[in-house]
């Protein structure tokens, strides 16, 4: 099985913020989460694969393809939603379909048509009329209706409510029905992600703190909950991070079972991924 | 790059009943009292396109196109050549009714009226070829009080030189060229605009959004 | 078929898939030769990740409960009921252990547990 996405030591300086050798692999037919606090260089990472931002260090290949070179070629298979960048809004979803249609070689109006129906768009009103929610429904109409082979979304689903959410995941999970397709998902509403994301890369201050398999995570990480007499048994090899609070104490552990055969702690809960980001970012190492 | 070319042309369409009111106005002017339509053809074409630069900087529109597969020198290209379509059609209209206007008052100095528009027609271009790469490096915004800044100290000279200088006799020297201005003019309003548009495109090929 | 997944359980929701697969397999409602779910609408319809369902018949297949047909397809194998009829006994045996270890640790005679087997059993009925 083959990557359709490969990023490696991506790096780029800005005066107030720097991305750090960002390096992952996107495995055909699978669903990447990209997760991470505002700010934390999410939405540059997407930039730079998607060649909106210039001069940065490091490679990123497409299919296989350079996505400088090939930039083009490879555009034809890419659907994008991005935070706040579209189609000028006097336009309406009509306009679009036009504009699409000799744009795209691919492009299937019937599809998108389909999709406008199916969220209960209007066709022929002026996008600037549309709701925030409305508006992200569109968005993902637009970047799916040319077939694409990997779908790239920045926050798509941030705005909707939890039904629109829903469907807008349904709509992810019939996307990868097809095993040549895969997506790439930023998003700080981890829950989105906590079920149907294969893989998590988590993104904090520019650098990867970890890329594994959501399983790997869900399934063997875990958090400790202990008073300050049992903390000060565990040596510090074997966890990852830990957070003092005002009645408890909280440690992230890699793996539950293997640290509770060590110390026979009396409560171990399976992480969030949100359990997971805050304590990576909160926590003391 | 066709799409893109309908995506300006699409996005002007609400502005086609404001045009076609007053078209019908002025003409009715022109032939009822005094109007002269020439003045309508940069209106029609380069301000109104001026607009489609604000909308797409308000809805970050550069930053999205460049995800889809044009490339970004089309992307510019479609630009120039979708505010050309505009020049010519608000041309051909203004011909067309300044003949009607014209016919009806038996004036028959076809000539002067159609080098008037011809002049429009080219100072029209003229203002693409300089506004366009300074919109694309500085933006809408700045590019607009930019070329304003300008033209003022274009004004602000001439006058100052005016009194030193004396341009009726500089301009006697240009009259050896009258007789070719037909093809100067098209050739020098092709070169410039193929100038501008490399410049416009090496800029947009750089830029982060 | 029904699966029925928990996502606050604590167990692994690979390890739910199999088990409640393998169980359907043991109890006859899956047929030897019957066609499971394929990986990707399995994930769908339990909007779980591929990975996820993917291990889990993974497992299954480890265990001989399903067989895979290259391009074609996830089947249900044709198992030996005996063999796994006796890794069901050792799973109760496990758990007997269990209780037996308590029941001596805190004095709980024989008598009392086989007491309350027999109101379990009871309550089932």
């Amino acid at each position: 099985m083959g990557d359709i996405l490969e990023v490696k030591d991506l790096s780029k300086r800005y005066d107030d913020f720097e991305l750090k050798n960002i390096s992952f692999n996107l495995p055909k037919g699978m669903i990447m989460g990209l997760i991470g606090e505002n700010g934390a260089g999410k939405t540059t990472t997407i930039k730079a694969i998607l060649d909106i931002i210039k001069d940065y260090k490091g490679n990123i290949k497409i299919f296989g393809l350079s996505n400088r070179k090939d930039d083009k070629r490879i555009k034809e298979d890419i659907g994008v939603v991005l935070d706040d960048m579209f189609f000028p809004e006097i336009l309406t979803p009509t306009d679009i379909n036009s504009v699409m249609k000799d744009t795209f070689k691919n492009w299937d109006s019937d599809l998108y048509f389909k999709y406008l129906n199916d969220f209960s768009l209007p066709k022929s009103k002026q996008v600037k009329t549309f709701s925030r929610g409305m508006r992200k429904k569109l968005e993902i109409a637009v970047a799916i209706s040319h077939h694409p082979k990997l779908l790239i979304l920045d926050e798509p689903t941030s705005g909707l409510d939890p039904i629109a959410r829903n469907e807008v995941i349904d709509i992810f999970q019939d996307f990868i029905q097809n095993e040549e397709c895969s997506i790439l998902i930023s998003s700080h509403i981890t829950t989105d992600l906590e079920h149907i994301a294969d893989y998590i890369t988590f993104i904090n201050k520019g650098e990867i703190l970890l890329s594994k398999t959501k399983d790997e995570l869900l399934d063997n990480y875990g958090i400790v909950k202990c008073t300050e007499k049992e903390f000060k048994n565990f040596d510090n090899k074997d966890y990852i991070r830990y957070k003092k609070n005002k009645y408890d104490y909280e440690v992230l552990v890699e793996n539950k079972k293997e640290f509770n055969k060590i110390y026979k702690v009396s409560t171990i809960d399976k992480v969030t991924l949100e359990d997971l980001m805050v304590l990576m970012i909160k926590g003391v190492e | 790059m066709i799409g893109l070319i309908k995506k300006d042309l699409l996005m002007l369409k609400g502005n086609c009943k404001v045009f076609i009111i007053m078209l019908l106005i002025y003409t009715g002017l022109g032939i009822y009292g005094q109007a002269d339509l020439s003045f309508l053809i940069p209106f029609m074409s380069f301000l109104m396109m001026m607009t489609t630069f604000n909308y797409d900087a308000y809805n970050k529109w550069d930053a999205y196109v460049v995800t889809l597969p044009n490339g970004r020198k089309n992307s510019v290209k479609a630009k120039y050549l979708a505010t050309l379509i505009l020049i010519l059609v608000a041309s051909i209209i203004v011909t067309i009714l300044s003949l009607i206007i014209a016919y009806s008052k038996n004036n028959t100095d076809y000539e002067s009226l159609l080098l008037v528009i011809l002049g429009c027609t080219f100072a029209t271009v003229l203002l693409e070829v300089f506004m366009y790469p300074a919109i694309y490096k500085f933006g809408v915004e700045k590019a607009r009080i930019g070329v304003l800044v300008i033209v003022f100290a274009i004004i602000f000279v001439e006058e100052f030189m005016r009194k030193y200088i004396d341009f009726y006799a500089i301009s006697k020297v240009f009259d050896v060229f009258n007789d070719y201005i037909f093809l100067a003019l098209p050739i020098t309003m092709v070169l410039s605009l193929f100038i501008s548009y490399s410049i416009s495109a090496s800029i947009y090929m750089k830029k982060e959004f | 078929m029904e699966i029925i997944i928990s996502n606050s359980s604590g167990v692994p929701i690979y390890e739910q898939i199999k088990e409640q697969i393998k169980n359907k397999i043991i109890s006859r409602e899956l047929e030897s030769g019957e066609m499971l779910p394929s990986i990707r609408s399995l994930a769908k319809d339990l909007r779980c990740s591929v990975i996820t369902t993917k291990n889990a018949y993974e497992e299954l297949v480890k265990e001989g409960y399903v067989v895979t047909i290259p391009a074609k397809g996830f089947y249900v194998a044709e198992i030996n009921i005996d063999l796994a009829r006796e890794e069901q006994l050792k799973k109760i045996e496990n758990l007997l252990d269990t209780i037996v270890n308590i029941a001596k640790v805190n004095n709980i005679s024989k008598d009392t547990i086989s007491d309350m087997l027999d109101i379990f059993y009871e309550e089932d009925k």
